[in-house]
């Protein structure tokens, strides 16, 4: 049972990389980038009414920058009473989430028709947009001052980008210590490194088998937080394999010589680190001296 | 600069594409320079003319308080420490690091709260947690001294619990006699002289008496350190010491005197982070092995409970089986976690997020400019946290020039490590 006045956050990082949505549209024209976001607008919805101070923020990640989509700079987080223009729903839903919708709807729009691809950049953005996040997470326990869980779901879509590993695994352990989630909802081909941020930070990963149920397993594993987990049968964690990789041939090693300057990992023993170019001290055998043995003088 | 070959990026695996940019990076980036140890000159003492007119520095506000002036110097000393450590410069990533607690009679005076014992030891388990996240593969040992004796609390173990346990427990000792420099550090020096060349192996002394007892000269035992390349740094609790201060000077580490509870976390939170490699450190290859998690279930049938070879020798009790854990390469003894050294075979294991770890102190983070709110009038919000910008002064990142307020401007230099704008760009890190 939580507590009453404990606030819960939650993060909904998507993944809209428009070249890989584009290609969605082809492959499978039933489940595109506005099903997507319903899925995830109907999650947000969810957390947002399982308990009054449930706080929910959207960002979505783009080849060139990351935007929040909810909620707008100009309110604060969550008690927005929205401005003016604002309109009422027609159909009787709670106004906080109607709104939201509106708004998301709105921001998603102006995003995808506002930023134009560049030739070179096809990668999403995913560790900016957790940085951001993270970002995004402290100032809020700042404001608020009180008890706060958060977490970060990730909806990704596209590849992962090597180029960011460096600045991802920043990103993972500073989550790690902050003691925040990571889940990760992957649709397409599974990643390595979100496999690793889940791992570290105690989150979950699951790759959808069918993409038209999104909200579906949205609602079932992700919805839930992490002291109700315990109590829930969810997909088992996913092996994470650790080894690491050699800089010379790219091969996954169990035994390896690390070099003590950079910390490049090397599958044979060479003389020289090819990274950082320091010569290593190789250990040489002790010599033995002989003992000279004394002649005797002949008698 | 070799371009990076694209196409055989498609079918390996993550971690071996990542190893490879990082290669790349690493050669982009890294100069590496060793720092010379300079010799120091002696501090002259306010006789010989070294201290001219002190009271000037101080300067008091409306109400006659000294509190502004001390805590601008103490800003002031940290900033220095932040921009000074943004050097190329070669780091001792594995560290062999004792600290010595000093447990005499002075460590019963309440002016720390509730008296200097509690709060230094509450001090260094923060400190022992925190050496662990940013060193992985280091190792700690603690000492105590008192009665003129120094004793071992715990061994060299790269394991944190093993010392937060041990240092719980400490809280219950009696303090009494006097310490005994020469005699703890030539305990630290009996285990440290066989740790290996490229590691780099310091002292940290928590000294609150202002007297030691010690068996025979010190300065002695000082020379023997130096050849040893045994760093020693000393934090003061009571005031400065000469003995301490020729110690540190001649090892090449660092002494400071606390000057409340705050100032005591920060002196200790500065010897987290590597220090600069001495130029006389050996650079090796060091032999690890990388573990692969197996996780057995039940009803796996050649799946067979074990024990894990770490507890084997704890008595902290618990049946000790477990199913799954880390197997090593050479010897396949099990442990449950990493990193260890194994007890059979002798080698280190480590997982790859370890060595990850540490590569932010390869590539450090440039400090962020400090300037007045008033100069930026077009922008309203932070950069990372979309929030407004309400404070004094805002911090400017030196590459893409974005805004970000006082708090996140923190996190992302102690905790983050990487500028959320940068990463958004497609410049190398």
């Amino acid at each position: 049972m939580s507590a009453e006045d404990e606030v819960s956050l939650l993060v909904i990082v998507v993944d809209v990389n428009p070249i890989w949505w584009g290609q969605q549209a082809n492959r499978e024209p039933q489940f595109t980038l506005s099903k997507c976001l319903d899925a995830v607008m109907v999650m947000g919805n969810s957390h947002l009414v399982m308990t009054r101070t449930n706080k929910l923020a959207i960002i979505a990640s783009h080849c060139q920058e990351s935007h929040f989509l909810y909620p707008c700079k100009l309110w604060k987080f969550g008690d927005g009473h929205g401005d003016e223009n604002a309109s009422t729903s027609g159909d009787g839903k709670y106004e906080l989430l109607s709104v939201a919708n509106d708004f998301i709807a709105e921001e998603i729009k102006n995003l995808m028709s506002r930023t134009e691809v560049k030739g070179n950049q096809t990668d999403t953005l995913l560790a900016g947009s957790l940085a951001k996040a993270l970002c995004c997470i402290l100032s809020i326990k700042m404001l608020t001052g009180q008890e706060m869980k958060s977490r970060i779901l990730v909806v990704k879509a596209a590849e992962d980008c090597a180029l960011q590993y460096m600045n991802f695994m920043n990103v993972i352990f500073a989550a790690q210590k902050q003691s925040i989630l990571i889940d990760a909802c992957v649709l397409d081909s599974d990643s390595g490194l979100l496999q690793q941020a889940c791992d570290i930070t105690g989150g979950l990963y699951l790759k959808i088998p069918q993409k038209i149920a999104l909200a579906q397993y949205l609602l079932w594993v992700f919805l839930p937080d992490s002291d109700q987990r315990s109590q829930l049968v969810l997909p088992p964690p996913v092996h994470v394999d650790y080894r690491a990789a050699c800089f010379c041939h790219r091969n996954l090693i169990e035994i390896g010589y690390v070099c003590s300057v950079c910390l490049s990992i090397f599958c044979n023993f060479s003389p020289i680190c090819t990274t950082c170019e320091t010569a290593f001290k190789i250990p040489l055998p002790q010599v033995v001296k002989s003992k000279k043995k004394k002649l005797k003088p002949s008698t | 600069m070799n371009a990076i070959p694209i196409c055989c990026f498609t079918r390996a695996t993550p971690n071996a594409i990542i190893f490879h940019i990082l290669q790349f990076l690493i050669e982009l980036h890294l100069e590496v320079d060793s720092i010379k140890m300079d010799e120091e000159p002696e501090r002259a003492k306010r006789w010989e003319g070294g201290y001219e007119r002190t009271w000037e520095i101080l300067k008091e506000d409306e109400s006659g308080s000294l509190k502004a002036t001390v805590e601008e110097i103490l800003f002031q000393a940290k900033r220095k420490r932040v921009f000074e450590s943004h050097g190329q410069v070669r780091l001792g990533m594995m560290r062999h690091l004792y600290v010595v607690i000093d447990t005499s009679r002075t460590m019963e005076d309440q002016d720390l709260k509730p008296n200097r014992l509690t709060s230094t030891l509450k001090l260094v388990e923060y400190f022992v947690e925190e050496y662990f996240d940013q060193n992985p593969i280091s190792q700690v040992g603690i000492i105590t001294t008192k009665n003129k004796r120094a004793e071992k609390l715990t061994d060299l173990a790269g394991n944190p619990k093993k010392h937060i346990d041990a240092l719980k427990k400490a809280k219950d000792s009696t303090c009494g006699g006097e310490p005994s420099l020469y005699n703890s550090l030539s305990l630290a020096m009996q285990t440290l002289k066989h740790m290996p060349g490229h590691s780099s192996r310091e002292v940290l002394i928590i000294f609150s008496s202002l007297t030691t007892c010690d068996p025979a000269n010190i300065y002695e035992l000082v020379k023997t350190l130096k050849a040893l390349k045994i760093r020693v740094s000393v934090i003061g609790l009571s005031a400065e010491v000469r003995v301490c201060t020729v110690l540190t000077r001649e090892t090449g580490g660092s002494y400071h005197v606390i000057l409340d509870e705050s100032h005591f976390r920060e002196l200790l939170m500065f010897h987290v982070k590597p220090p600069p490699a001495t130029s006389s450190s050996e650079c090796s290859l060091i032999r690890m092995g990388f573990p692969q998690h197996t996780i057995a279930s039940i009803s796996d049938q050649d799946a067979k409970p074990s024990f894990s070879q770490a507890h084997l020798d704890s008595t902290s009790g618990g049946p000790g089986l477990s199913m799954g854990g880390y197997f090593c390469p050479q010897c396949q003894a099990k442990y449950t976690e990493l990193p260890v050294e194994c007890k059979v075979c002798g080698l280190t294991l480590v997982s790859a997020p370890h060595l990850a770890r540490s590569f932010h102190h390869l590539f450090p983070l440039e400090a962020f400019q400090e300037s007045p709110l008033l100069l930026h009038h077009t922008e309203r919000f932070c950069e990372a946290c979309q929030g407004e910008l309400k404070d004094k002064s805002v911090f400017t990142c030196p590459s893409c020039n974005s805004v970000f307020c006082v708090e996140c401007d923190l996190f992302i230099h102690d905790t983050l490590h990487c500028c959320p704008s940068c990463i958004h760009s497609r410049s190398a890190p």
